[in-house]
């Protein structure tokens, strides 16, 4: 189990030409992930979703807060165990092109990790190769075609497999696939995103999902719980099908509008709407909405006090005037 | 030509007839054809989608109309012609250029990278109007201004900024702009919104087709991105392995798909309400070298509805209905 408190991030400010303050990339996010579980974090690109990712595989420390896995607090456990705890997370990354060194096979990019715990529990080659095969049919590959290739030889679906089977390899409890489909091709993105849903399903291995693409989070974790993540802050969170079919914040539901609307099979949602604007880096002020500068429902409140998150346990929201629109497509009746 | 551009927005639009068009990659392992027989009727005023994988050759196509294939890529044979220039493949060297940007507009793929990174954008739209001659370039920097203003931009702010100073999105409209300031009446768009995310690529979407309906321009989108497509176009035409394998108009594709492929691209798109156990991922393998060696169906290994027939040979692109063709054995005739 992961429980994260109040984790905030402050990246320092580059003092000199341009002269930037320190940017709060996370500021105040908790959650919880049970064993098994799935919690998505959606949001555009910049809005500190992947800072939260990479602080949970250790890559990055964070400011304030606590990251507690399996009971262990990761700023105050000793360095052993702190590998130990955090060889249980896996990142899986965006760009399966650049995750794999390209001079070297499949099997050789496998049996690296292999070697370590083949070590550690005192096992020998035999049981590399057992256990090589075992995690390349899970990821529905077929070990002998794909052990000898070199990564260019494979698709872009393919290679996002072996980057899920090398992690893997090293028996995870929990996988943290940061926009782990967005550079494959929209036809085979399916396939991958089966796979981890039955990850979590067999093994009873926790996900949690960073994406910009709402669908595919429902996809994987439709039981799970989905946070939707602004300039590094909650917007709103709840259980996944809750925050899609009932969206209170106007960022949640703007992002649903942006889900494209399939013709012939669906009509948009009576309240679809798309904001031009584009996200902007600089600094919010203290006082005042982070959505209000591009939220079309902003009033004067939301200029002078930032909302804090409110509703009934299950599902909150950061707004002062939460109301839910109709905005994502509906079925035709054929 | 003259410098002022004509208002077209009364004028007829632009339709472009493709014949017969191949275009062969030439790689070590011989002659590969990423452009195969096609024959494309492409209706002016209207927003067109081409879609298919990686490899697939759709953004071929899109350079072999305007007769930019870079090499080693090479057009064997057909036509290309662009109703009001004449046929892209046999005008002169001169003629062609002047029609890229002044009547065919396009948005590159990674318009991330296709701006200079040396000069500042507002720079690059005043080099843009002297190679095609424009006189009033005090004129075209307006009509820049106005078309970022239009796209929800600080116009002037962008003119002045270079390429790393703004975000993929902003960059994105900045190609859009590069398209259409020199008032091109097609505008071919290659991968528009893939490195986007969701909401860039929705405010994107909605910019293209707002200017389409202002402008009576003709637009061709380019992805592989089916809800794209199903969202925008109002013709889908399907590329698989460098032919078409089928096409028809967006709702009547969507609502009843012919092709076992394009079902396939349908199902494998995830929902955000409905049942998520009707979302199917598509099997196998885009289509490489050795797809387009065989002689039947360039689908046939990842078909689920193959018959014999379907290895033997490679079916013809037939009407199969009003506005409809298709590639199929299987597809019998519309009741």
């Amino acid at each position: 189990m992961i429980e994260v408190r109040s984790l905030e991030k402050t990246f320092p400010g580059k003092h000199g030409l341009l002269g930037h303050d320190a940017v709060k990339a996370v500021q105040d996010v908790s959650f919880r992930i049970p064993d098994g579980g799935a919690v998505s974090f959606i949001g555009e690109s910049g809005c500190g979703k992947t800072t939260i990712g990479r602080i949970l595989a250790g890559l990055e420390n964070y400011t304030a807060g606590e990251v507690l896995i399996d009971g262990q607090n990761l700023a105050t456990v000793d360095r052993r165990q702190r590998e130990a705890v955090l060889r249980r997370v896996q990142l899986i990354q965006q760009d399966p092109y650049q995750a794999l060194n390209p001079a070297r096979t499949i099997e050789q990019a496998l049996s690296d990790p292999l070697k370590v715990m083949a070590k550690a529990r005192g096992a020998d080659t035999a049981w590399i190769l057992e256990r090589m095969e075992e995690v390349l049919g899970l990821v529905g590959l077929e070990p002998q075609t794909v052990v000898h290739k070199y990564p260019h030889m494979l698709s872009g679906g393919q290679r996002q497999r072996i980057v899920i089977a090398r992690a893997l390899t090293v028996e995870p409890s929990v996988l943290v696939a940061d926009e782990a489909v967005s550079m494959i091709d929209v036809s085979l993105r399916l396939g991958v995103l089966k796979l981890l849903r039955d990850l979590r399903e067999k093994f009873h291995i926790s996900l949690i999902f960073i994406t910009h693409d709402v669908a595919s989070a429902r996809y994987v974790g439709e039981d799970g719980q989905m946070f939707v993540i602004y300039k590094g802050m909650i917007a709103e969170q709840g259980p996944t099908d809750d925050v899609i079919l009932h969206p209170q914040h106007p960022y949640t539901q703007a992002l649903l509008s942006a889900v494209p609307v399939l013709k012939g099979l669906e009509s948009p949602g009576s309240d679809r709407y798309i904001p031009l604007k584009e996200l902007d880096h600089g600094q919010s002020p203290e006082n005042a909405c982070l959505f209000a500068p591009r939220c079309p429902f902003a009033q004067p409140l939301c200029e002078t006090e930032r909302p804090a998150l409110q509703g009934a346990s299950g599902h909150q929201y950061a707004c002062h005037y939460p109301q839910e629109r109709h905005v994502v497509a509906v079925a035709l009746k054929e | 030509m003259g410098a002022e551009w004509p208002l077209n927005a009364n004028t007829k639009a632009v339709g472009i007839t493709i014949r017969d068009l191949e275009v062969v990659y030439s790689t070590g392992q011989g002659q590969v054809p990423a452009v195969n027989g096609v024959d494309l009727d492409i209706a002016g005023g209207q927003i067109t989608g081409i879609i298919g994988e990686s490899g697939s050759g759709k953004s071929t196509l899109a350079m072999a109309i305007m007769n930019a294939v870079p090499h080693p890529g090479r057009i064997v044979k057909g036509s290309v012609v662009v109703d009001g220039v004449g046929n892209m493949l046999t005008l002169d060297k001169e003629s062609q250029r002047r029609a890229r940007g002044r009547n065919l507009g396009f948005v590159f793929q990674a318009a991330q990278n296709s701006l200079n990174p040396l000069t500042r954008v507002g720079h690059q739209v005043l080099d843009l109007g002297r190679s095609h001659n424009v006189r009033d370039l005090r004129g075209l920097l307006r009509r820049a201004k106005e078309l970022l203003h239009r796209m929800g931009m600080d116009a002037d702010r962008v003119l002045t900024a270079y390429q790393h100073e703004l975000s993929g999105g902003m960059r994105q409209r900045v190609g859009i702009m590069f398209a259409l300031v020199l008032d091109a009446q097609v505008v071919i768009l290659d991968e528009p919104t893939t490195a986007l995310d969701m909401l860039s690529q929705a405010s994107v979407l909605e910019i293209v087709r707002s200017i389409h309906e202002e402008r009576n321009i003709t637009t061709i989108l380019i992805t592989h991105d089916m809800g794209v497509v199903a969202d925008l176009a109002d013709r889908v035409v399907v590329m698989y392995g460098g032919e078409l394998a089928e096409e028809g108009e967006t709702a009547e594709v969507l609502a009843h798909p012919a092709h076992p492929y394009t079902k396939g691209l349908i199902r494998a798109i995830p929902r955000i309400s409905g049942d998520l156990s009707q979302a199917v991922a598509l099997s196998g393998s885009p289509p490489d070298l050795k797809t387009f060696m065989q002689s039947g169906c360039l689908f046939y290994d990842r078909c689920p509805e193959r018959v014999a027939e379907c290895q033997v040979k490679r079916p013809p692109y037939e009407s199969a209905g009003p506005e409809r063709k298709v590639a199929c054995f299987r597809v019998m005739p519309h009741d």
